[in-house]
This record gives structure tokens, sequence and C-alpha cells, in this order.
């Protein structure tokens, strides 16, 4: 929690485009499987306007992954 | 994407099926259309976004009319005519064929009609075969290059800056995001605050913990035990002294009042109690016993008078006992010879009538069992003579036993009355004291049955919140669980809002200056492209140390788009190799173009001819014979993997035909028409094989 406020101060502003993902790399095991998983669910419901039980599926991600 | 060939059939220009145009790809990434005006460049250009989102460009006049005149106009009124494009390309190493078609027929009228305009694709698997995809086709299509984007890749050269026109320019910047994956980005911190949400109520519903209110009330209850365990301690302790001060006081009492007969009358009379009550206690211990053993047999009745019935019925019958058993019938038989002498020879009447009386003979098993039952019932009954004698004879006892107790007690109490109103004063006294003290006795006892009663309340109430307890536990294990949930989605959230902000800011930043780069590259200006917030791209100058925003010519803006274009194709496959989490599969992006060298003078056309082969990873140039001039050509030629002429057979009699020159080869590009149709026929420039 609060982390982004923290980081907000030292993330420099460049024109790299490496360290952009670097706010999941460092995440918390946990964490980081939640992100993975729910822009791979994302992802492949991306052209659906309005995907069905995507919200049902985010929230079974994040229950079976922390327990 | 990698595009690998179109094809069309009755489309526009396009009279029947044209040849497969094999677009080129890899070193020589470049596929070269050359075709007058009006030979169908632009269709062709427009094949492609037909094909893929049913879409045309701006420059595409009446895309109402697709398919081929000459084709329509040789069928009968009412027959259709195919007309169709279909593209294959390749993405992510698997091939798709798209192929979008309508039939086309003349009513009675001779009006065209159009029927409905179908999308069909298969894609190759590994195995070589092709197969039907599992999701729509749109959809296929959108992940691979979005819609939204498409008039990035296949554009109008001439009219290469409409696309940034002021009213689509808010559209770049969603465009550009989505091709970076910001929406999948958007999505996800939506949806999980979505989650984030539902957590939270599900937090809420479980609602607060009681442990602590429960937990405080079991301890109160705890000591509240213990004192009582304490109460009932001193009790014990007091009575036990009350018993010995009774026990002495009734010692001096009887030693004072020196009356060894009434002492002896007073003990005989004490144990005499003492007996009488031990009587009472066994007998109705006795009474239980009974009860308990033997109660059941004077329930049995109905049963037992059901079970003579039952015997009378058999014995009326003549089953019971049976007169003659089975085994001496057969007996008889065996033997041949009847009691009464009579010889029984198998088959003889007398054989038979003796045989006859084999069924109607007892049988020895049941007869037995009868017998025994019987004994048993009879014994049962006898039992319950017994059970009512013994019970009657129990409750006389007791009661004969009362009434000696209630004497007896009535003769100590004379004996004690006697001592109450003694002459004696000590005795009276010590009388007195003992009275008191069995009164004493009698209330401790009395307090003991009141503190059993509260604790064994205490310890219900002990027991019922334990297991409230219990579940709190759970509950608060629950809570603990949803709160660790809530956090990690939050944390998750704020990640993915840095990531986008990171996408945003860095990206554009990056895609600014690889804008300027190309921009560089090409134009010999001083001026520098600029990208705002919304992705809109500015030329300044800064020659004098501040930014200026430049009035730019068309062909400035050209190249400034070309170089918006180039940029973004750079920057998006940069992107999409270095995000592992996204996971884009924009790596390839090939460029369709129209006209591109239009309206650029000689300088630029060399330069924009020396970077689009570079800047985009597969690249169709469609061009006129004027726009193909030397220093195109120049830049180009390297870059060439196919070359295509567009002929186009003019239905004018007396049109001025036209050719062009390929490598010392002349090829037709304007000529005759030999049918009175107007079309346009594809052939392919042959290129030497380079081994």
């Amino acid at each position: 929690m609060g982390w982004a406020k923290s980081h907000l101060k030292t993330m420099s502003i460049d024109t790299n485009l490496d360290n952009i993902q670097e706010p999941i790399t460092t995440a918390s095991p946990e964490v980081r499987q939640i992100i993975e998983q729910v822009l791979k669910l994302e992802k492949d419901k991306l052209y659906l306007k309005a995907p069905r039980n995507i919200n049902d599926d985010v929230l079974t991600i994040i229950k079976e992954i922390v327990t | 994407m990698k595009l690998i060939s179109i094809k069309l059939c009755n489309f526009r220009q396009f009279y029947g099926k044209t040849p497969e145009i094999i677009l080129s790809s890899g070193q020589k990434n470049t596929t070269m259309i050359h075709g007058n005006n009006g030979a169908g460049k632009t269709t062709i250009l427009n094949a492609f976004t037909w094909i893929l989102y049913q879409q045309f460009t701006a420059a595409f006049a009446s895309p109402e009319l697709l398919v081929n005149k000459r084709a329509i106009s040789e069928v009968n009124i009412g027959t259709s005519v195919e007309c169709y494009a279909e593209i294959i390309l390749e993405h992510e190493n698997k091939r798709y064929q798209i192929k979008r078609r309508c039939f086309v027929y003349r009513d009675q009228d001779n009006k065209i009609q159009y029927g409905q305009i179908q999308l069909f694709m298969s894609f190759a698997g590994d195995d070589g075969c092709w197969y039907p995809p599992m999701q729509q086709p749109e959809e296929i299509i959108n992940r691979i290059l979005p819609e939204s984007l498409y008039q990035y890749f296949f554009f109008d050269g001439e009219h290469i800056e409409h696309i940034f026109r002021s009213s689509e320019k808010n559209t770049i910047a969603e465009d550009t995001k989505e091709l970076l994956g910001v929406k999948i980005l958007d999505r996800a911190i939506e949806h999980l605050k979505k989650a984030k949400k539902t957590l939270q109520d599900e937090l809420n519903e479980l609602g607060e913990s009681d442990i602590k209110k429960l937990l405080t009330q079991k301890n109160k209850l705890e000591q509240e035990h213990t004192k009582t365990n304490q109460t009932k301690e001193n009790h014990l302790q007091k009575l036990s002294q009350y018993e010995e001060l009774k026990k002495i006081l009734t010692q001096q009492l009887l030693e004072l009042s020196g009356a060894e007969e009434l002492k002896q009358l007073k003990e005989k009379l004490e144990n005499q109690e003492k007996t009488l009550r031990n009587n009472l206690v066994n007998t109705k211990q006795k009474i239980k016993k009974t009860l308990s053993s033997k109660g059941y047999t004077i329930l049995l009745t109905e049963v037992n008078s059901e079970f003579y019935q039952l015997i009378e019925e058999l014995r009326n019958r003549g089953e019971l006992p049976s007169g003659i058993k089975q085994k001496f019938i057969e007996q008889l038989l065996d033997r041949q010879q009847c009691i009464c002498g009579n010889q029984l020879h198998e088959g003889t009447e007398q054989y038979l009538q003796v045989q006859s009386w084999k069924n109607k003979a007892g049988i020895a098993d049941v007869e037995e069992a009868a017998i025994r039952l019987e004994s048993n019932v009879i014994e049962l009954e006898k039992q319950v003579e017994d059970f009512w004698n013994n019970i009657d004879t129990d409750q006389s006892n007791i009661q004969q036993w009362r009434l000696e107790l209630s004497q007896v007690e009535t003769e100590l109490d004379n004996i004690k009355n006697k001592f109450r109103h003694a002459p004696d004063e000590d005795l009276k006294n010590l009388q007195k004291r003992l009275d008191e003290i069995e009164e004493s006795i009698r209330e401790v006892i009395l307090e003991q049955g009141v503190i059993k009663q509260q604790q064994e309340i205490i310890t219900k109430e002990i027991d019922t919140l334990e297991k409230q307890i219990s579940k709190q536990k759970i509950k608060e294990e629950k809570q603990a669980l949803a709160q660790k949930r809530i956090n990690s989605t939050q944390d998750a959230i704020e990640r993915l809002q840095e990531v986008r902000k990171r996408v945003e800011s860095q990206f554009r930043l990056s895609l600014e200056k690889r804008v300027q780069d190309i921009f560089n590259s090409i134009s010999f200006t001083p001026y520098i492209p600029r990208i705002n917030s919304d992705y809109e791209i500015r030329l300044v100058e800064n020659t004098s140390g501040v930014a200026v925003p430049v009035a730019a010519s068309t062909g400035e803006n050209q190249i400034l788009s070309l170089s918006f274009i180039g940029g973004i194709i750079d920057r998006v496959r940069d992107w999409s190799q270095k995000n592992t989490f996204i996971g884009l599969d924009s790596s390839t992006f090939p460029m369709v173009m129209d006209s591109p060298f239009g309206s650029l003078d000689e300088i630029y056309r060399r330069q924009v001819a020396k970077a689009i082969p570079q800047i985009a990873n597969q690249l169709i140039v469609l061009v006129t014979k004027t726009q193909w001039r030397g220093e195109v050509e120049t830049e180009m030629r390297k870059y060439i993997g196919k070359e295509y002429i567009l002929v186009y057979h003019s239905p004018k009699p007396d049109c001025e035909e036209d050719s062009i020159n390929i490598d010392g080869i002349t090829y037709p590009l304007v000529v005759r028409s030999s049918n009175g149709y107007e079309y346009t026929e594809i052939i392919e420039v042959e290129k030497e094989i380079e081994f």
C-alpha cells in the first residue's frame, strides 16, 4: 500500500522504455501473479465491448492467489 | 502482421480473378505496384481495408460500386456474380486466409443489387491444413491490428496529413495507446477496482468481531465460578465444624443430664433412625431396579393372549400337538406294513391311504418350538405376578418404615424437648445451642444446593460463550484473509496505474525523439517535431533559442506525418518486444501506401524513398509513372522484391497508349480494350532470380 506514492518522487522521466514494467517486476510474488493473470484475461477479452463475467473472473484470480 | 498475398475477383477494375499478388518481405521488403491514374492503385489499397475492416479511404470514389462492370453486364438479369477480395497474412507464426465476399446481380429494372457482405477466415494449423477459427474473424483481425489504427498502415500518401486533421487528432492518442496496450491496463485497473469493491463489501458483511467482548464475559464468568468454588469449600468446612460441634454438644448434653437410661434411649433411637433411613434408601433403590429389569413383563399381557389364541387355533385344527408324526408314517411305508397288520405295497390303496396321512402329520420342529414358547410365556406370566408381589411388599415396607421413622423422630424430639424445658439451665442452654447448630447445618446444606445450581448455570454459560468465541475466531480469520486480498488488489491497482503512467509519459517522449530523428533524416529544415500529451504533433522552430510554432508546407506536413507513422511503428515494435506482461503481438508492421510522393519535390522524394523501406517491416507502394522518377527508383530499387504493373484496358478507341520501362523491358500501362470493356489486368515484372 502506498507503493506508488513512495516511488513517484524517485521516478525519472526519460525516453527509455526499459523501466516501464518495473512496478510489476518489483511486486510481491502474489501481487505479480494477480497482475499477470488479470492482464492476460483482459488481453484475451480486449475486443469484447462488455466482456461477460470478467468481474467474477478477476475476483476468482485474486481469491485463488491470495489464500 | 506480415502480408503474404492478395487476390481480387470482379472487384472494381479487376475483371475475373486476378493472379495471386505475392507481396515481398524480408530483406527486400518492398512490393512496387505501377499504374496510371484510374488503373486501380487506390482500389488495391482499399481492397486491403475492405477485407480487413470493411472500410475505405477518403480517396476511394463511389464505394457502393464494388463489382466489376464487365462482369455484371455479362450475366443475365437475376444471375449473380461473385465479387470478392482475399488476403493471406501471417501473424505470430500463424497463417490466416481472410476473404470478404458479396454476390451481386441486376434486378428487373437493370439496377445492380448487392447481397450480404460476408467475411470468411481460416488459419493454417501446424499440420498445414486450413481450419476455421474458434473466434469471430472480426475479433481476430482486431487483435492482429485494431481497426482504429488501420489508417496509419494503409494510407493515401497524397493525403497522409489528413490522418492528423484536427478533428481526428484526439483519436490518435487513444489509438496509439491501444497499440501500446494501455487499454488493457485501463481495463485491468477498472476491473481490479470493481473486484476490490466486492472484496470490501464481503469484509463489511462479515461485520465487526465480538471476540474481545466475549472473552471479557467468559473471564468474568470463570472468576465467578472460582468464587463459588471457594464459598462451597468454606461451607464444607463450616459443615464439618458444625457436625463436630454437634457431636461434642450432644455428648456433653447426655453426660450432663446424668440419666443413663435417657442416654441409652437416645442412642437406641438414633441408631433406629439410621437403620430406618438406610432401609428406605435401599428399598427405593430395589424398586428402581425391579422396575427397570422386570417392569416390561406387565406390558406383555396383550401379546401373551395373542399367543394363546394362536396356539389354541393350531390345536383346534389338530395341528398341535400332532397325534401322528411324519416320521412315524415314513417308517410304516418303509416297513411296508401298517400297525393293523395290513401290507403296504407301493401303489396299493392301503399304501396311498397311509401315505395321505403324511401331509396331515405335524412337523416335529414346529411342535417343539411351540412347546418351548408356551413354557416361556407361562414363565413370563408368573414373573408378572412376582413383579407385583415384590413391588407391593417394598411399598408396604416403605410405608411401615416411614411410620416408624416418624415415631422415632417424635420420640427423639420428645427427648430434646425434655432438655429444652429442663430445670437445669446448663442442660437447657446446651440443648438450645444444639438446636442452633442444627439450624445452621440446615442452612449451610440449603446454601450448598443454591451454589450447585449457580455453578451449573455458569458452566452452561461458559460453554455457550466458548462456542461463540470459536465461531468468532473463524470469522476473524476470514476478515484477515479478506483484508489481505483487498491490500494485494490495491497494490496491484497502484502498480498498474504507475505502469500506465510510465507507458504514457515515457512512450510519448520516446516517440517524440524517434519522430524527430526520422524527420531530421528526411527534412532539410531546422524544424523540430513536438508531440503533446494528446499526441498532437506540430513543428516548432528553435533557432532563436525559443520554440516557435512553424506554419509548415504541405510537403513538410507530409514528411511530418510519415515521420510520425514511422516513429509509432518503430516505438511500438520496441515496446512490444520489451513488455513481457501485456504481451502485445505488434512486432511487425506492414505499410501500404498509395502515391507517397505526390506533392513532394525532388529532395524530399529522394529522402522519403530512402526512409520508408526502413521505417516499415514490409512496404507496399502504389505509384504512377510520374511518381516513379529517377531518384525514387534509385533509392528504392534495392528494396524491391516484387513488382507488378496494372495494365489499364481502355474502351476508348483513340486512347493514348502508355508504357513503362523497367530493367530494360517495356511493359504496357494503358492499352486499347479489345472487347469494348474497361478493365485492368495485373502483370508481374520479371525479376532475375538471385542465388
